[in-house]
């Protein structure tokens, strides 16, 4: 199975530590094509009953340095206006940021050129698939990203759709992309999902009953998602200096910049 | 004249790319015209095995993993197809939620095995041509027609990096029960009972031993649901959840998307199998 | 004017001086000679009827496809070169597919006619990246019937490429006798039953033939059932609801 290869070059047993990119074979480096950077960072997203939350840390770096402490990695998407204030769709791009940034544009002109095709703002739905077969038309030149799409759905509900590189999609509960996917995901797993919750003295062993999978809160996932990136950025050289937040309500956008540790 | 400076004016490569990405805003997509963006090198087909094949280079920085287990078999009442759902990159479990069972159309299913967004795009445009098969000639389309536009579309991929092992499976009138395994060779197989994905052994195993034409459909269903629950045991990279598909002649019926450890819980305590593993928590 | 027309009517992308294109003129001549096909939207639903025009007792009726399925929920009727309606059926066909495709939703019935229209402009030598690929103008229009979410609606798309929406609309040989009369019974809430009855009545009053179930054919888009071809029982069954005269 081929999906989500959040960790691109994570390789072997061991956690989210990347190595900076290295050739098969040293002697041959100067002739190879090689047109992709990591650039680290992490992105993150989960949705709730009325509401879903995109969120991205603002490092960049290459290799062991760092290039800048603001370079958002979440986007606002399809907005009528040059300030986006009227988008309703978000999406987050992780891995090489300079393909992050030309799939941001193409998807938001596709979307932009959508409302005047078919004279409808486009839907989470549509736009999940439309950013699937963008993706996959350059299946033999692959976007180096891991993208993240989020919105609210027909019936008002928050949706999450996450990708790999050549778009293969998956609406889900949440999903943690790029560098500390592998710190964040199982956090997400346990506190989103309820993974391995179960009810306190209603049995022993597998005769344990799981913890009722209710609903989040908004207050609550909020601070889930300042959990998370506060905990990356502990273990996780790639991550840190700012979090960029944005809530998306039947309001609208919300966007919230919070600022992470500078180490 | 001034448009004639500005068309010849600028360099031939610029003039391209602005076309083919203005039309692309709005003629949605590859889809039909089958162009794909290619890397400006003199192979392209090497490239992306430098860049994506992990196998060839360990250190690529795109990894595509294989991992997984399908099955589908031909039985009286009509097929049954069955996976698990977990997604690995590496050691990495992407996802355990995958649906590897891609709904074609209403009669037809498909199964995915190797890469998901191959499976996923292709297997949707299947669709389309199956969909587009039927307006034009007014019928459905056979199964084995189906599985060969998909085996033809394929086959002229080959080289290029191409990673799927599907299975086409679907009742129509005309040819009964029908099932089909085409991969990303270009192989294209009819059979009784396939089994595809790095699980693939441990679930034939089950199978093999068990299996039966004349099997009911609760029967079926029961070993399709088995099979698969063997492979999750026994290969790492198949895990999550059990989905579980029956194709009959009116359409096909979805039989559940079960999470493995309850129903391995169950196996065990109720039927007693899996005695080598202990039931005390200890 | 006589002499002006001659000289500027062979070039299809040429104006004569009084600003007319006459080849995309004649094309909608092409059209009235064409059998009649009637199209009226209700709250329901839209219904689509047409005359065949059966030429020869020998004819097998059943292949005389003026009404033709573009996706589940849209579909068209025809009239004018039918040959010519093909290739637009096909391009709306691969549209709404290829829409579906990359959307994963239907295509709304205004777009669909717009792809139509878009393709009925590719005549002449075409504008900058896109290649001329038909030597003259379409000779067919069509009556598009459709349901999403904006409803059911009915449209009209001539060759010119220009395209209208209707409540009820008439083509063909018959149109101008048959418009004046959906214009006196077109009323807004109308039932799907009573707009079959309305097609049937209408279209009988403008064919030279005497109307009965083999020689016209009706279809209907609705929410529930989408587009559907009506079989030969249901057919019998409007005609008899006919009030004979």
């Amino acid at each position: 199975m081929t999906m989500f290869s959040q960790n691109p070059l994570m390789n072997g047993p061991n956690y989210s530590f990347s190595q900076t990119p290295t050739m098969a074979s040293g002697a041959n480096k100067e002739h190879s094509f090689y047109p992709y950077t990591d650039n680290g960072g992490s992105t993150l997203a989960i949705s709730g009953n009325d509401f879903m939350i995109m969120a991205g840390d603002t490092r960049s770096t290459s290799g062991y340095n760092i290039n800048t402490r603001y370079s958002p990695k979440v986007f606002k998407i399809g907005g009528t206006t040059s300030s986006q204030d009227d988008a309703t769709l978000v999406l987050s791009v992780v891995g090489f940021a300079a393909d992050g940034h030309a799939l941001k544009e193409k998807l938001d002109a596709i979307v932009k050129m959508y409302r005047y095709q078919h004279g409808k703002p486009m839907s989470v739905k549509a736009c999940a698939q439309r950013l699937s077969t963008i993706l996959y038309g350059k299946r033999f030149f692959p976007y180096y990203v891991t993208a993240i799409l989020g919105g609210l759905d027909e019936d008002g509900k928050g949706a999450v759709y996450s990708y790999d590189p050549v778009g293969s999609y998956e609406r889900e509960q949440c999903r943690a992309a790029g560098a500390a996917a592998s710190l964040i995901m199982p956090f997400l797993d346990n506190q989103v999902n309820f993974k391995n919750q179960y009810i306190p003295g209603s049995g022993e062993g597998h005769a344990l009953v799981e913890r009722a999978k209710d609903p989040l809160p908004l207050v609550v996932v909020e601070a889930l998602v300042k959990d998370a990136f506060d905990s990356a950025v502990e273990r996780h050289i790639e991550v840190g200096d700012g979090l960029s937040m944005m809530l998306i309500t039947k309001n609208g956008i919300e966007e919230k910049f919070l600022p992470l540790k500078k180490d | 004249m001034d448009t004639l400076v500005a068309s010849y004016g600028r360099p031939m490569f610029e003039k391209e790319h602005v076309e083919e990405d203005q039309l692309e805003l709005y003629q949605p997509g590859p889809s039909l015209s089958l162009k794909f963006a290619m890397p400006p090198v003199a192979q392209p087909s090497a490239w992306l095995r430098a860049a994506t094949d992990d196998h060839a280079n360990p250190n690529c920085p795109i990894k595509i993993a294989h991992g997984t287990t399908t099955l589908a078999f031909r039985f009286q009442g009509g097929i049954i197809v069955a996976t698990d759902s977990r997604a690995t990159a590496g050691n990495w479990i992407a996802s355990q939620t995958v649906k590897k069972v891609i709904e074609i159309n209403s009669c037809l299913l498909g199964t995915m095995a190797g890469g998901a967004a191959d499976c996923q795009y292709w297997l949707a445009y299947l669709g389309m041509q199956c969909r587009l098969h039927e307006l034009r000639h007014k019928r459905r389309i056979s199964v084995a027609a189906a599985s060969k536009i998909l085996a033809n579309l394929v086959y002229s991929y080959k080289g290029m990096g191409l990673s799927m092992g599907t299975m086409c499976a679907g009742v129509t009138p005309s040819e009964g029960p029908a099932l089909y395994y085409i991969d990303s060779d270009g192989t294209r197989l009819a059979g009784n009972m396939f089994c595809v994905g790095s699980g693939q052994t441990f679930a034939y195993g089950v199978l093999d031993a068990e299996y039966k034409y004349d099997l009911s459909v609760d029967e079926a269903l029961a070993l399709g649901s088995r099979s698969i629950l063997a492979a999750t045991h026994r290969d790492a990279y198949s895990g999550g959840f059990i989905n579980l598909y029956h194709v009959k002649e009116e359409g096909w019926v979805k039989h559940g998307f079960n999470d493995t450890n309850p129903i391995f819980w169950k196996t065990k305590l109720e039927k007693g199998e899996f005695s080598n593993v202990t039931s005390e928590l200890v | 004017m006589f002499i002006s027309r001659s000289e500027y009517d062979r070039g299809i992308n040429t104006f004569s001086p009084e600003g007319r294109l006459f080849q995309v003129e004649y094309s909608l001549e092409a059209i009235k000679l064409g059998s009649t096909a009637i199209g009226v939207a209700t709250g329901g639903g839209v219904v689509l009827g047409v005359e065949k025009r059966v030429t020869s007792t020998l004819l097998e009726t059943s292949s005389v496809e003026k009404i033709v399925e573009i996706d589940r929920h849209i579909g068209c009727a025809m009239s004018g070169l039918q040959a010519d309606a093909r290739s637009m059926v096909e391009h709306a066909r691969v549209e709404s597919q290829n829409h579906s495709f990359n959307f994963n939703e239907p295509l709304r019935v205004e777009s669909c006619t717009q792809a139509i229209c878009d393709l009925a402009l590719r005549f002449g030598e075409g504008a900058d990246g896109e290649e001329s690929i038909m030597s003259r103008p379409f000779g067919v229009a069509l009556l598009i019937a459709g349901y999403d979410e904006d409803g059911p609606q009915l449209y009209h798309a001539e060759p010119s490429g220009t395209f209208y929406r209707y409540d009820a609309k008439a083509i063909g040989s018959g149109s101008e006798g048959a418009q004046a009369e959906l214009q006196n019974e077109f009323h807004k809430s109308l039932t799907i039953e009573e707009a079959e009855t309305l097609v049937l009545k209408t279209l009988k009053q403008v064919m030279e033939e005497k109307l009965d179930s083999k020689n016209v054919q009706l279809a209907s888009v609705t929410r529930e059932k989408g587009f559907r071809i009506y079989t030969d029982e249901e057919m019998a069954k409007v005609v008899e609801r006919l009030p004979a005269n």
